[in-house]
């Protein structure tokens, strides 16, 4: 978890013993480890959280000095010893807290989105937890949702690929290339931006591949079992293959608007940003130079640059504009 | 005499402690008296003013973080907060007990919270899957194989919820594509909405006077969340409007095209087309944005009608002619 080395606040630290104190009640014994990586803590933060629970306690009476049996107390020799936490003794906290209406909406967001995966529709599960946490949560949860997407039959086979773990085999259709048909090893299915890709090994190229969804038709379960479960799935959209590169020049408040794009940053001035984006083959950027609407500017390679142009002139011929031609090389 | 460090947590930890194990509560100077953390400042003579300023932010901090704090005022007055007495009501903090979760439960959840790439909505996740783990329950194997991923990066995002949480009016310049400069939206923000892979704000504008859908990706200042609230009840249902209203815009709004059959634009555009004599009949939310997707289809795809569609895809591609014009990417 990302949150395991970043600095605690204070606010997280009374978050965090508002749900650590009934969590260990509820389980006596949890190990410093266990309880670091359920709260997203490193042993070390953990261990100091607990030590320091041992000061929490009821106020005095009607003076300064607190009772022991007022205070959070733990066994200290078992905490020492065997980094195992046990509280011996509590005076408040036991009870959950409920969900904040964060929490809930978080969830709520995210489980609306997960309900089109098949495991957790085939569940029926969805709509009672939706339930739960509303009524569960302190406040109303703000409104977060994921407009669903239709799940089609291609969706559908190749998600009973994954779960019989079965090769899948399909037409594949990508752009600029002539049709092929592919029997993939499924490993993992992404669903980002509404689009859904299949990640596996692909019996052809004999390598890890993305494929959009979008893309495949003819889906048919085949009856080969699986066999290259040990291999790595691919970065988000690493094309596997050795990546060409291609420079482009777009305006610095654009850049949010490339995404998961794999680019890193070579240049910035006057309010333009130069990346260097990741590409199987160059070529491809030409699709994607529309998208922010002819702000990109593609620099190189040369072939890159002119297919771009080619490609975004050809578009216009269609429109038969007076003095289109003169703004075409040819 | 330097008052004793005694760390905020520990304090704010022990003030919800205490105002817990109280039935008929505690006034501000029990307190600050008693509750360690306050109690030391008192004894190392600290000012009374700065001291009750320290307790009412402690206050609302703890609100903020969803702990209800219950305040008992005089039953003669209840304005006048002297001598008025705070606690924490149990049935009101506790997760009711009625509500269970099965094992199988867990497993969707964690899928479900596992979905957010926004570094602070992943850590709620966390924190609301975390709740369930202190209620003893173990979850199932996770569910393997999906990978599903909500990405927000668009900045406005953050304040705009916090906005709708705390039911209050925003404002933040909105810049609509082809104008040169952008305008000052003031809005009650009910609900965002994914769709089509872009974030939305939905809720009311409140100059216009009328429900209004923005793209988070045209709101080009920081979004100021104001003093001015509104009532929570106008949430009810607004994601569901939203979403209703956005799909009405497409269902009435549709463009004729052209595709080569057999390429990326035929494949794409085919999945959302409604069948038409000829060519495709593709419904679209924005022309701004559908001008962008069309254009990167380049010579797959000609735009029939409408016009200003039409004209919006033909600005993009002689945009991005004009761009790369020069002799010197030419072969």
């Amino acid at each position: 978890m990302s949150a395991a080395s970043a600095p605690l606040l204070a606010a997280d630290r009374v978050r965090l013993y508002l749900t650590l104190v009934p969590y260990l009640l509820e389980r006596g014994q949890v190990t410093l480890d266990e309880a670091a990586a359920d709260f997203g803590v490193t042993p070390r933060q953990m261990r100091s959280m607990v030590e320091k629970l041992t000061v929490i306690g009821l106020p005095g009476d009607s003076g300064y000095w607190q009772l022991p049996q007022e205070m959070f107390d733990i066994d200290w020799d078992l905490l020492d010893e065997h980094d195992i936490i046990e509280i011996t003794n509590d005076v408040a906290l036991r009870r959950v807290p409920r969900f904040t209406a964060r929490e809930a909406a978080a969830l709520l967001a995210g489980l609306r989105m997960v309900a089109a995966v098949p495991a957790v529709a085939d569940s029926g599960l969805v709509a009672g937890l939706i339930a739960k946490l509303s009524r569960g949560s302190a406040d109303a949860p703000p409104d977060l949702v994921i407009a669903p997407v239709a799940v089609t039959e291609v969706h559908d086979v190749v998600s009973r690929a994954l779960r019989d773990r079965v090769a899948v085999s399909f037409r594949y259709q990508a752009p600029d290339a002539e049709p092929t048909t592919r029997t993939v090893d499924p490993m993992q299915i992404l669903i980002t931006n509404g689009q859904w890709y299949l990640q596996g090994w692909c019996h052809l190229r004999k390598a890890m591949r993305t494929f959009h969804l979008d893309r495949v038709s003819d889906p048919r379960l085949t009856a080969i079992a699986i066999t290259h479960t040990d291999a790595a799935v691919p970065a988000e959209f690493g094309q596997g293959a050795a990546a060409g590169h291609v420079t482009v020049r777009v305006p610095e408040r654009l850049v949010p608007l490339l995404g998961a794009f794999p680019h890193e940053e070579v240049g910035r001035e006057d309010g333009a940003v130069t990346l260097r984006i990741s590409m199987a083959d160059p070529r491809g950027i030409k699709r994607f130079a529309g998208r922010l609407g002819g702000a990109l500017e593609v620099l190189d390679p040369p072939i890159a640059r002119s297919t771009t142009r080619d490609w975004a002139a050809a578009g216009l011929d269609l429109y038969n504009l007076p003095g289109a031609r003169s703004a075409r090389l040819d | 005499m330097t008052p004793p460090q005694i760390p905020a947590e520990e304090r704010l930890t022990n003030l919800v402690v205490a105002l817990m194990s109280t039935d008929i509560g505690l006034t501000k100077q029990q307190i600050l008296e008693n509750v360690s953390g306050y109690r030391q400042r008192v004894e190392a003579g600290g000012k009374a003013e700065a001291l009750e300023k320290m307790f009412e932010r402690d206050k609302d901090d703890l609100r903020a973080m969803g702990v209800p704090i219950e305040t008992i005022g005089d039953p003669t007055d209840p304005q006048d907060l002297r001598e008025a007495r705070y606690r924490i009501p149990q049935a009101e903090y506790d997760l009711p007990a009625d509500i269970e979760f099965s094992d199988a439960e867990l497993a969707v959840l964690r899928l479900a919270g596992s979905v957010w790439s926004s570094e602070s909505v992943s850590a709620d996740a966390q924190s609301g899957v975390r709740k369930i783990r202190a209620l003893g329950i173990d979850g199932d194997e996770p569910i393997i194989g999906f990978a599903p991923r909500i990405t927000v990066r668009d900045p406005a995002f953050p304040a705009l919820q916090e906005g709708i949480e705390r039911s209050r009016v925003v404002v933040f310049d909105y810049l609509k594509p082809g104008e040169e400069a952008s305008t000052r939206r003031r809005m009650r923000p009910l609900a965002l909405v994914e769709y089509e892979a872009r974030w939305h704000v939905y809720g009311i504008d409140v100059d216009a006077d009328g429900e209004r859908t923005f793209l988070l990706s045209r709101i080009v200042s920081d979004v100021k969340v104001t003093g001015q609230t509104f009532d929570p009840a106008l949430r009810d249902g607004a994601a569901d409007r939203a979403l209703a209203g956005l799909a009405a815009v497409a269902e009435s709004q549709t463009a004729l095209l052209e595709v080569t059959p057999g390429t990326e634009a035929a494949l794409r555009l085919g999945r959302r087309a409604a069948p038409a004599p000829q060519g495709l009949r593709v419904p679209y939310v924005d022309r701004h944005i559908f001008a962008d997707e069309l254009a990167t289809y380049g010579p797959e795809v000609r735009v029939v009608e409408p016009a200003d569609l039409r004209d919006a895809v033909i600005d993009r591609l002689q945009a991005i002619v004009a761009l790369h014009g020069g002799t010197e990417g030419a072969e």
